[in-house]
């Protein structure tokens, strides 16, 4: 079996069932959390625009923060707003640059590293989220997709500080495809995927594998449990890119889990600590 | 001879058995079925983790308060079997009279962990069937299901309708739902190979991560699906259930050549 066989079998899923599934179960975490709605942070690309789509299926109360930088294309803030108009939600929007904060923190760590500025932009947009989330008695919806979840393409308490996830289980090629299912215009569901935290960036570039080659290994290795060499033989790969792709989710496997803690007692929180998030 | 039965796809609110509760008691006392089943561990909801040992107290009471209220009515609790052990089971409430169903199977794989928290029952001492109105009835819950001792015990023990109050959480969603697929396979395949009917019954909603799909269904002796819930949503399932078809079935099938052997070889596996 080819890499477009893997790809059909994961693309060849119902969208609409999915689409009311998110939705209801959207609905359904809202009412139970006993919030009043959700904020959402929208740069344009394929993964905020269709949670965005989704969140405003789910309720008319919520609320999208635009949080450009000087990194971020001009092309990704009109897609933003062809996004806004889409879901009528002009009214519950604000466009918040974020590069006063962002030269601030950098004067204050002494440096323009790329790598460390990046992340501190996409942690003053948590931030920035859940300001506007405890305004208004919201809750923050995160963006992140299943293939970034997994390759630990996300910053850490950054773009990965959220309530919850609810195209988390969704890989990347599936969010592309729901996004078209969704009528979302065509430059946004084709458009190559880049946190823009600096200029250029892409993540195909940086993870230096494209994202239906990844998505492919990620699901045989993870999901079918195949080992690294009967993948590189089933997609006609390089078993070192397999390797590659195994590599980033293990060393990311920190920032999935909750920090750990040194056990001292005879009951700790986290392992021995399984209650359901809905304790009340 | 005819049993009127009701599934109640319930979405139970996860370790709140206040609400469960007086959510059961609504169904049965507006019910026109002869018996309501309810799906696994329908009081408490299914997820409970570590929260098992906070309800459990609380399960018995309300258990209780079922057998008060009900004809005959299956739903899904924790009963404590000693002090400390818990079974995941199944309340059967007939007539004022409780008593329990424990689960044989019990998953702890991928999303299941129930071996961190219940104690398996005992085929040799745990195997019952049920009599209201002159029919036969045996349970089995949800896993029990995906093996083919527990229903044909049942079977063999006369059992003309086996119930199986079940929590099946969603997973594969691809342009079906592979897990409705394999429950239907499961239900036709009992049916048919024993004569007897089945009665699946799902709950449904999320409760933490999971989602369960709700779709609880009937098949006759046959092996037909005769009534089917909706998916997804909460329902109330009703279906008559006749001993007639059980003769139909049985004539022209094989269910009374049990053959002792196999389970003898069996026990030497």
């Amino acid at each position: 079996m080819g890499l477009q066989q893997v790809l059909n079998r994961l693309l060849d899923v119902n969208y609409n069932v999915i689409v009311n599934y998110i939705v209801n179960r959207l609905k359904e975490y809202l009412e139970e959390s006993g919030k009043e709605g959700f904020v959402v942070g929208l740069s344009g690309g394929i993964d905020s625009s269709v949670t965005t789509v989704l969140v405003s299926k789910a309720t008319n109360n919520f609320f999208v923060l635009l949080m450009p930088s000087s990194s971020t294309p001009k092309e990704d803030m009109e897609d933003a707003y062809s996004v806004i108009s889409m879901v009528k939600a002009k009214e519950k929007s604000k466009l918040i640059p974020i590069d006063d904060v962002v030269n601030d923190i950098s004067k204050k760590v002494e440096t323009q590293d790329k790598l460390v500025i990046g992340n501190v932009k996409a942690r003053i947009r948590m931030t920035l989220l859940y300001a506007f989330a405890q305004k208004l008695n919201y809750l923050v919806v995160g963006t992140g997709d299943k293939s970034e979840l997994l390759l630990g393409y996300f910053t850490k308490y950054g773009d990965g500080g959220v309530d919850l996830l609810p195209i988390g289980d969704l890989y990347k090629t599936q969010v592309r495809r729901l996004g078209a299912e969704l009528g979302l215009p065509e430059r946004i569901v084709k458009k190559p995927s880049s946190p823009a935290l600096w200029e250029g960036q892409t993540a195909e570039g940086e993870l230096g594998i494209s994202y239906e080659l990844a998505d492919a290994i990620l699901y045989l290795r993870f999901e079918e449990m195949k080992t690294s060499e009967e993948i590189s033989q089933e997609l006609g790969v390089d078993r070192s890119l397999v390797l590659k792709v195994e590599r980033l989710v293990k060393t990311s496997q920190h920032k999935r889990l909750p920090p750990e803690i040194f056990r001292l007692s005879g009951r700790a929180i986290n392992s021995d600590w399984r209650y359901p998030r809905g304790w009340s | 001879m005819v049993l009127k039965v009701e599934l109640a796809q319930i979405r139970p609110k996860l370790g709140d058995i206040e609400f469960n509760l007086s959510k059961h008691v609504e169904i049965i006392e507006t019910s026109s079925a002869d018996c309501v089943v309810f799906p696994e561990l329908s009081l408490s909801g299914y997820v409970l983790r570590d929260l098992v040992y906070e309800v459990y107290r609380d399960l018995k009471k309300a258990s209780q308060k079922i057998a008060d209220k009900a004809k005959c009515a299956i739903f899904g609790t924790i009963d404590e079997v000693m002090p400390g052990v818990l079974r995941n089971s199944a309340g059967v409430a007939i007539e004022g009279k409780l008593d329990f169903v424990y689960k044989f199977f019990l998953p702890t794989y991928g999303l299941f962990e129930e071996r961190r928290y219940f104690q398996p029952g005992n085929p040799l001492k745990d195997l019952k069937v049920f009599s209201y109105r002159g029919f036969k009835f045996g349970v089995a819950i949800c896993e029990d299901a995906w093996h083919p001792e527990p229903i044909e015990a049942l079977a063999l023990l006369g059992a003309e309708v086996v119930f199986i109050p079940s929590a099946s959480p969603m997973r594969r969603l691809s342009t079906r739902l592979a897990i409705e697929d394999q429950w239907e396979a499961l239900l036709k395949a009992h049916s048919i190979m024993h004569g007897i009917w089945s009665a699946f019954v799902n709950a449904v909603g999320s409760q933490e991560e999971e989602y369960f799909w709700g779709g609880s269904m009937i098949v006759n002796p046959l092996g037909v699906v005769i009534a089917r819930a909706q998916k997804f949503e909460e329902a109330r399932l009703t279906s008559l259930i006749d001993r007639e078809d059980i003769r139909r079935a049985r004539y022209f099938s094989s269910f009374r050549d049990h053959n002792r052997d196999f389970h003898r070889a069996m026990w030497n596996i």
